[in-house]
């Protein structure tokens, strides 16, 4: 099995819906034969041609109107957002629009926005947000967040051929910095399914995204250094989330870290942390922390980016404080 | 006062000669801080693609390179109570609004001392003392911000006139719509500039609009329009100064596009293959620099030689702004949450 990376695991996603179903059709700012901001559509254009892959004006909020026309109709658009900070300026279509229309008239809405999300390389406050937490806030649409090359591609798939809105996030520092051995065909993978990335009994880190990397990293540490064993839940999926694997890992861990590079107020692991208090209270030792950016806009100076996100050593010197509560 | 002779309406475009034979007279100061604006412009951006080669500057270099007449032409046309909202290409705005040069430098290798503290890089700052607006990287964002700057300077009894500049492919957005036509109905004396560099990133013109120029559009949101070379300086100039004076004695918005090139890529590392090497070389030909100091020299403003040592100066303005950017410290990460809320 050959191992591609992040990117190259969505473009080869991307191809195989394509390919498989011809009312797939791509769209968005430079997508076609300049391949994308980050080259996740290089070549698509060439094999299925401008009808079906093409470029936009630089108009978010037409751009998913249209997504909603269209999936009305009979296509499966695939729209992909330059930075996922743009999708701010349309985001009506998809909260009143996208989110209400099958809600009220029972017509289904299968479109998927790709969403390339996330810091670390010194973007600023305005190529480096995470949004999720906004979209999961609406009803109707749904949320996935894949943090390895099999996931991305099997979780586009199931994107493209459900039926209803899918904001699918991307992580940019992912693109390049992960790879994985990926087999010839992909495996179904249905939203709401979790990964366990390991097993520990000491702790459950609930994360998502490119901390998932990061707590991998910290769990590794952690082991060599302390000899605690820490149980890593990727989510993957965040709208529906996976309550029934987040309860095992509580019963068998009964401490529990999120990770999260979102803001912190209101962001996911709020929503976790909720659902851990009404439901698994009984089960806590400790009271469930969270770990996540502080409530300021991203900033660019590498020094500052470094405070503000989180990373593998922020992620241990939590697990500690958790573990030895 | 302007007389009316010196406005073009929307359905002829002004041709560089019609300007170019205005004489200088009194203005031999401004002409010359064009030419300053734009070298030193043009030498800071050098500078920065330079610095991002060799890995001092993180995120990324985007450069005005070839378009700086615009800036030079409109920051000189204003006056100090103005307000610019400058975007991606327009490094010179904040040269010519005064802005110093150290502080660019500071701005884009994230330095403690910047503008923005740091906080924000690159093109994304702006100093709210020279009448800059900080852009965030959100096309057509930035157009209400200075239509709301106007009115309430207005109001306050300041006689500003507002400049707001998009690309060809930022007029795309809803918000450059909601924007022009928001001044329409207020009367709001803002000068949309629409800087036509031919892409949007790897996207031409054709897969952005299909009017033949963009201030076709003015007529409809009932706006003057312009269009004018965007590489002469002094033309736009002639063109923008007494535009500027007229709407800030009688107030509206007026659209001006200027004709310009993105000379190049996106961004430093982007290659722009996917321009025609012809359509460079038609614009390289008509470098703003150049075609700036032919007409001083033609029309007796300044020498060959006073050009080339205003030249040096800017060089060497520019040479010591880098090096002393460069031994200045990164932001305090103490700092991180300081200024998030304005002291209630
Ligand atoms: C709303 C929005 N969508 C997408 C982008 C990403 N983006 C940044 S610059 C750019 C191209 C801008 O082209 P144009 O407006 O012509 O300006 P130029 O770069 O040519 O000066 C794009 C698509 C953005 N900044 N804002
Ligand atoms: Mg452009």
């Amino acid at each position: 099995m050959p191992e591609i990376t992040y990117i190259e695991a969505i473009r080869q996603g991307l191809f195989e819906v394509m390919r498989a179903h011809p009312d797939v059709v791509l769209y968005g700012e430079d997508v076609g034969a300049f391949g994308g901001a980050f080259k996740a559509t290089l070549g698509l254009q060439k094999e299925f041609g401008k009808e079906r892959v093409f470029d936009t004006p630089i108009c978010e909020s037409a751009m998913l109107g249209v997504a909603i026309g269209m999936a009305t109709q009979g296509l499966r658009p695939i729209v992909e957002l330059q930075f996922a900070d743009f999708i701010t300026t349309a985001l009506h279509q998809l909260l009143n629009n996208a989110g209400t229309l099958h809600y009220r008239t029972g017509v289904p809405v299968p479109m998927v926005i790709r969403a390339p999300c996330g810091g670390g390389f010194s973007g600023g406050p305005f190529h480096s947000e995470e949004l999720e937490a906004i979209f999961c806030h609406m009803p109707g649409i749904k949320v996935v967040y894949p943090a390895f090359p099999c996931d991305a591609r099997n979780l586009l798939h199931t994107a493209v051929m459900d039926n209803s809105p899918v904001v699918f996030l991307e992580n940019k520092y992912l693109y390049r910095h992960i790879k994985e051995a990926i087999p010839a065909k992909h495996d179904p993978l249905p939203f709401g399914k979790a990964r366990i990335c390991r097993n520990g009994r000491d702790a459950t880190v609930i994360t998502y995204g490119a901390m998932v990397n990061e707590t991998l990293h910290a769990a590794r540490d952690l082991i060599d250094d302390t000899g605690y064993d820490i149980t890593v839940v990727d989510l993957r999926s965040l709208k529906p989330y996976d309550k029934d694997t987040i309860m095992a890992a509580v019963a068998s861990t009964n401490r529990v870290l999120i990770v999260h590079e979102a803001w912190h107020t209101c962001g996911f692991g709020a929503e976790i942390a909720a659902h851990i208090a009404e439901n698994a209270f009984h089960l806590l030792d400790a009271p469930v922390r969270r770990l996540t950016a502080p409530d300021c806009p991203v900033p660019f100076a590498p020094v500052l980016e470094e405070r503000y996100r989180p990373n593998s050593a922020k992620i241990v010197s939590a697990l500690v404080d958790l573990i030895e509560y | 006062m302007t007389d009316a002779t010196s406005i073009t309406p929307s359905h002829r475009a002004l041709n560089a000669s019609d300007a170019a034979c205005t004489p200088v007279n009194g203005d031999k100061d401004r002409y010359v801080g064009m030419l300053r604006t734009m070298l030193r412009s043009r030498f800071t951006d050098e500078r920065l693609n330079r610095l991002y080669k060799q890995g001092h500057i993180t995120g990324g270099v985007y450069s005005s390179i070839g378009q700086e007449a615009i800036g030079a032409a409109t920051t000189a046309a204003g006056q100090p109570q103005d307000l610019y909202a400058p975007l991606i290409r327009n490094m010179a705005v904040h040269v010519g609004r005064g802005e110093t040069v150290l502080d660019v430098f500071r701005q884009w290798l994230g330095r403690g001392g910047s503008p923005t503290r740091g906080r924000d890089g690159n093109i994304h700052y702006g100093t709210f003392s020279h009448g800059v607006y900080a852009m965030i990287s959100h096309l057509g964002a930035m157009l209400p911000v200075v239509v709301g700057g106007v009115m309430a300077r207005r109001r306050l009894g300041v006689d500003a006139v507002g400049f707001a500049y998009i690309g060809d492919g930022g007029s795309s957005t809803g918000d450059f719509h909601e924007a022009i036509n928001f001044a329409a109905v207020f009367s709001v004396p803002v000068i949309f500039i629409i800087e036509n560099n031919k892409y949007a990133y790897s996207t031409p013109i054709a897969g952005q609009f299909r009017c033949e120029r963009l201030i076709d559009r003015a007529p409809g949101y009932g706006l003057e329009g312009f269009s004018a070379d965007g590489n002469d300086a002094l033309a736009l100039y002639r063109l923008v100064h007494p535009l500027a004076a007229d709407i800030r004695a009688k107030p509206r918005p007026i659209m001006i596009e200027c004709d310009t090139m993105r000379m190049r890529g996106h961004g430093e590392h982007d290659d722009f293959t996917y321009v025609p090497p012809k359509l460079l070389e038609r614009y390289r030909a008509r470098d703003p620099i150049a075609v700036a100091s032919n007409h001083l020299k033609a029309e007796g403003v300044l020498t060959a030689a006073e050009i080339e040592s205003l030249t040096q100066a800017c060089q060497a303005e520019v040479d010591l702004a880098y090096r002393t950017a460069m031994n200045e410290p990164p932001p305090n990460p103490d700092t991180l949450l300081d200024g998030v809320y304005a002291n209630a």
